[in-house]
């Protein structure tokens, strides 16, 4: 595992495209030193790493698809409704490079 | 120092499906910026991905025409990054399952045919469509959720060539089997390529290198061959090759620098909790294959089986798939299949090249084609009034038949008006006869010569000549 | 005598038999919800549910729709058309949905009457009801606002033990509904993972989320399972399995056999709730019922809680990628796409959330998946083929909902702990599991309610009704609410 400093996390954060206080990445190494401890004891549970990682809550399958028919798409203006920048009937964003 | 060049491709199909991937959205490629667009598609909260059955089919379709392993268990995956073109966050793909796995192709190489393998294929979604300008980026959504196939070929090819080959067999695999219009140029077929060379004889990999943005066919040799020389002359300078994404520029006819790659991007992947396991019956998978349209191969052996066409007619037509099925639409109206065939090659493509069209602008009636061909292989009409009567049919749409009666163009073909020009003319020249027993075989010509000089042409060349060999033989 | 403290089938009676009209219930609701001091809505409405309800006086009251004309609330989390909803975080403020989530157009359908939204943890992420972008949600029972309802779906709880309306719906991820209902004297049910569907909820954790709600009795609780139960093409989690008449349940609890968790109760050391749960037990005995003691290691017990944070914190950070200020939300621009993203999310989510981001987000990593979400998900096969274990011996496990009534305020909280609270984060299991799960309540402590947790095999709503009603018949608790628990005497 990678190990947890206040660089990885302020990493991470800026990486999930947000950033916070100080104080906020110091609570959060607390948060992880707890968390550390926890899966190592989670971790001794015996036969725990060689169990099948689950997904769903119980054995499910689905056996039918979606027939491939179109619906009645939105309106343009319902599609840009929510939007806070639009232009030409798109939303607009600065340059993408 | 010679080395080996090593070329793995990663080739991303837009299906044609009717909806999209996950959403039931319509999916038509000319429409206005975000008009097929629906709930999903926009990443609105509370939303949820359902699979569409007709995209499994193509891949299945595809795997099969792959020679792959089928998984008939379906799991999607969710690939997490930020970007400005991916409404959720995340794209929902196949990473730990691909449906397809381990399989090939053939190519034909110097004559000989060479199996290319296949580790994976896999179904996921388009991200939104982004147009550039100066300062400014518009998003238009009708591309967001447009199913995908992604193909990941082994590490197997050497040379430019085999590239160029590779691909166009997907390709035509692809357009053939209706899974997609496989379009390098207008993005339907996209092509990225990892090339890393090596001296013969050593087993590890070089570094490698990737070129995106690859628009056609032709540039994916081009850049290849081009990258293989940059990488062995730095190789050969002492100097390392660089791991890097890189572009072909047409212009400029090499590929260029895009970003030197830096860690591998950490996309996260988890399994994707709103898709539970599809299960997909041994019927499903065989009724997607027993009702895949047919793929190039079986096709060009029953033109030449079944029409009786030449190897080479046969792969012009089957060059476009449009153009193939349009030959055998006529020929379900007649069965002169191969001047049908050689009518389509010279004069209809001829038309097309000429005007710069493609043949969904073609609008004449197949079976006004199988007419066309017909008045001419009867001599009901020469050569140069069919050509008369064709731009006429193009221009109308017109039956053949119709536009001859009306404009009265028309051949002799009254055998006794015939017969008497013949005699005629074998009563001026007495030597004649006796010529043509002598095993002269031109004295036919002679005649004939004349026949056309007196009628101006307009006598049908099928009748006169079936009479001139009956009188010389009185 | 006010209809809106009685139950759904009781306010249906007093339709039916033209005591009140919708307009008045309706009316009524409306003017509770704007009285209440608990901080419980995002959204009170008004036009358009007196609207509907002057249509629905014109009809004839339908006998067999229980739903006509009953007013509810909503979590702030189920989309709603043309109504603001915001998850009670910033990053949605201003958000109009175009469409309703499935639940909601079922009970649109049925003709009740939403008259609001209810304040929630930050997009559901939290369990003290403290955390949403409108501060703490008060719990009803204390006037004096110095104890939790607890939550994420605080506000719903609090609409319905306020006598606000009859039902609300929430959704339980880990223990969302059925440990508010502790708290607030309610009835919270969540049923088995793939019976409701999730269209339109907005997602947390989609492998453990439910659509879940809160009554104020079983019947109603059943009764409404009967409305909202189903497959919906929109949500291919969503189960083809038979639907029953839930409201069918039997009476009859002899020869059903319970599990008490023995290490759950074990640790549970308020005397007064022990108690209370010891003589339901007995009761329950008395009715016929086997109780029994079984064992499950307290590791896998403590392995519950972070096990379930960290998979739901993974999940959670993927299903709220999208909130990125683009599609919709407060649009704070910037000079790069990037920037734009950077802003909306820095401005949008509070510092809880972020948190719980960056953790679930760590835990996926490349390098760190096996050791933290992947062993999560190892962890959670063990725990919930543990508890399946027991229910396939047991036709339920009971156990105390929580180990204490609503805390006060201050002394929860959202961070991640050392101490190990099992008897606190044990019911996250029935969402490990998808099992359907009920809380109710049987007793208070200090003028605070507290209820026990009732859990059974998947697809056996019918069956954990029939504990739920032997349960409150002994209790006599049905229909509770700030208004009216004094004169409900603790049998």
């Amino acid at each position: 595992m990678k190990k947890v400093t206040k660089e990885v996390l302020v990493d991470a954060s800026n990486r999930l495209l947000f950033t916070m206080s100080d104080e906020e990445f110091d609570l959060l190494l607390e948060e992880f030193d707890t968390l550390t401890k926890q899966f190592n004891l989670i971790g001794e549970i015996e036969g725990v790493d060689e169990e099948k990682p689950m997904t769903f809550p119980y054995e499910v399958y689905q056996y039918t698809l979606r027939e491939d028919i179109p619906c009645k798409p939105l309106k343009k203006e319902e599609v840009l409704k929510n939007a806070g920048s639009v232009q030409d009937g798109q939303i607009k964003l600065p340059k993408v490079l | 120092m010679n080395f080996e060049a090593i070329i793995g491709l990663e080739i991303h199909v837009e299906m044609k499906t009717k909806s999209k991937m996950f959403s039931p959205a319509p999916i038509n490629f000319s429409d206005d910026p975000n008009t097929d667009v629906t709930l999903l598609d926009m990443a609105f909260p509370g939303t949820m991905p359902v699979v569409n059955k007709e995209a499994v089919r193509n891949a299945i379709r595809m795997c099969n025409a792959l020679h792959m392993h089928i998984d008939q268990e379906l799991w999607f995956d969710r690939k997490n990054y930020f970007y400005s073109d991916l409404p959720k966050g995340y794209q929902i793909t196949q990473q730990d399952r691909p449906i397809g796995s381990e399989g090939y192709l053939e190519i034909e190489i110097d004559g000989k045919l060479r199996k290319i393998e296949i580790e994976r294929l896999h179904m996921e979604e388009d991200t939104c469509k982004q147009l550039h300008f100066s300062n400014y980026t518009l998003l238009d959504y009708n591309r967001a959720g447009i199913p995908l196939i992604e193909i990941v070929s082994k590490p197997v090819m050497h040379s430019g060539e085999e590239a160029r080959k590779y691909v166009d067999k997907i390709r035509e695999l692809v357009t053939f089997s209706g899974v997609s219009d496989g379009k390098m140029e207008e993005g339907s077929l996209r092509c990225d390529v990892n090339v890393s060379i090596r001296p013969y004889g050593e087993t590890k990999f070089g570094t490698k290198v990737e070129i995106k943005n690859l628009n056609s066919i032709a540039n994916i040799e081009k850049a290849i061959d081009y990258e293989i020389k940059r990488q062995s002359e730095l190789l050969l300078l002492g100097q390392d090759v660089r791991q890097e994404t890189r572009r072909f520029d047409e212009s400029k006819k090499e590929t260029v620098l895009m970003r030197v790659k830096t860690d591998a991007v950490d996309y996260k992947y988890f399994t994707e909790p709103n898709i539970v396991p599809i299960k997909i019956s041994d019927e499903f998978v065989q009724d997607a294959i027993d009702t895949c349209p047919e793929l190039y191969d079986h096709k060009l052996n029953r033109f030449i089986n079944d029409y009786n066409l030449d190897i080479v007619d046969a792969k012009i037509l089957l060059n476009n798939i449009e153009i193939a099925d349009f030959f055998e639409k006529i020929s379900s109206f007649s069965k002169n299949y191969v001047p049908i065939s050689k009518f389509v090659i010279t004069e209809i493509l001829g038309y097309l090249n000429k005007n710069n069209l493609l043949i969904k602008d073609f609008k004449v009636e197949p079976k006004y084609i199988a007419e066309m061909v017909d008045l001419l292989k009867t001599g009901e009409i020469n050569s140069s009034q069919g050509k008369e009567i064709f731009a006429k049919v193009i221009k109308e749409n017109k039956s053949p038949i119709v536009i001859k009666k009306e404009s009265g163009v028309s051949l002799i073909s009254d055998e006794d008006t015939i017969r008497k020009m013949v005699i005629d003319i074998l009563a001026a020249n007495e030597t004649l006869k006796a010529d043509f027993k002598a095993g002269k075989d031109r004295v036919k010509g002679f005649i004939m010569g004349n026949l056309m000089k007196q009628t101006h042409g307009k006598v049908n060349p099928a009748i006169a000549n079936k009479i001139i060999i009956e009188e010389l033989k009185k | 005598m006010n209809y809106l403290d009685l139950t759904i089938k009781e306010i249906h009676n007093a339709l039916l038999e033209k005591k009140v009209t919708v307009t008045e219930l309706t009316k009524e609701a409306i003017k509770r919800a704007k009285e209440n001091c608990d901080n419980a809505f995002e959204l009170i409405l008004e036009d358009e549910p007196l609207k509907k309800a002057e249509e629905l006086d014109k009809l004839p009251v339908p006998v067999d729709n229980l739903l006509f004309g009953i007013p509810f609330v909503s979590k702030d989390n189920f989309s709603t058309k043309d109504i603001e909803t915001t998850g009670s975080s910033n990053i949605l403020n201003g958000y109009i949905p175009l469409f309703n989530a499935t639940v909601i157009e079922k009970l649109e359908n049925a003709n009740a009457i939403l008259i609001g939204k209810a304040t929630l943890d930050e997009l559901a992420m939290g369990g003290t009801g403290t955390s949403g972008h409108k501060g703490t949600t008060y719990n009803p029972y204390d006037k004096t606002h110095s104890h939790l309802i607890g939550g994420s779906s605080c506000g719903s709880a609090v609409s319905v033990a306020s006598g606000i309306v009859p039902f609300s719906l929430g959704s339980d991820t880990g223990d969302s509904v059925r440990k508010p209902a502790n708290n607030a004297g309610l009835v919270g049910f969540k049923p088995t993972w793939g019976r409701i569907s999730r269209f339109g909820l907005f997602p947390f954790a989609p492998s453990l989320d439910h659509v879940a709600y809160f009554t104020r009795d079983v019947f109603d609780s059943a009764y409404l399972l009967n409305i909202l139960a189903g497959h919906d093409d929109k949500d291919s989690t969503s189960s083809l399995e038979k639907i029953d008449d839930y409201t069918t349940y039997s009476k009859d609890i002899k020869g059903k056999r319970f599990a008490v968790i023995k290490e759950i109760e074990d640790s549970i050391t308020d005397e007064v709730l022990n108690k209370r749960f010891k003589f339901i037990l007995k009761e329950l005995e008395n009715k016929g019922a086997i109780i029994e003691r079984v064992s499950i290691d307290k590791r896998l017990l403590e392995s519950i809680y972070p096990s379930y944070f960290v998979i739901s914190c993974a999940e959670a950070t993927s299903n709220n990628a999208n909130l990125d200020g683009i599609k919709f939300g407060p649009y704070y621009g910037g000079k790069t796409y990037q920037e734009v993203m950077f802003n909306a999310r820095t401005n949008g989510f509070s510092n809880l959330i972020k948190r719980r981001f960056v953790i679930g987000s760590y835990a996926l990593m490349r390098e760190n998946q096996h050791d933290l979400f992947l062993r999560a998900q190892k962890a959670r096969r063990i725990i919930t083929n543990k508890f399946n274990e027991v229910l396939n011996k047991y036709d339920y496990i009971i156990n105390l909902a929580s180990p204490s009534v609503a805390p006060e305020i201050g002394k929860a909280s959202d961070k991640l702990s050392n101490e190990y609270l099992i008897a606190d984060n044990y019911l996250a299991f029935a969402n490990f599991g998808g099992q359907p799960s009920i809380t109710l309540p049987i007793g208070f402590k200090d003028d605070l309610p507290f209820g026990v947790n009732v859990t059974s095999k998947i697809f056996t709503e019918l069956n954990l009704f029939t504990a739920a009603n032997a349960i409150e018949e002994i209790t006599g608790f049905s229909n509770l609410s700030v208004n009216n628990y004094k004169n409900k005497e603790e049998k």
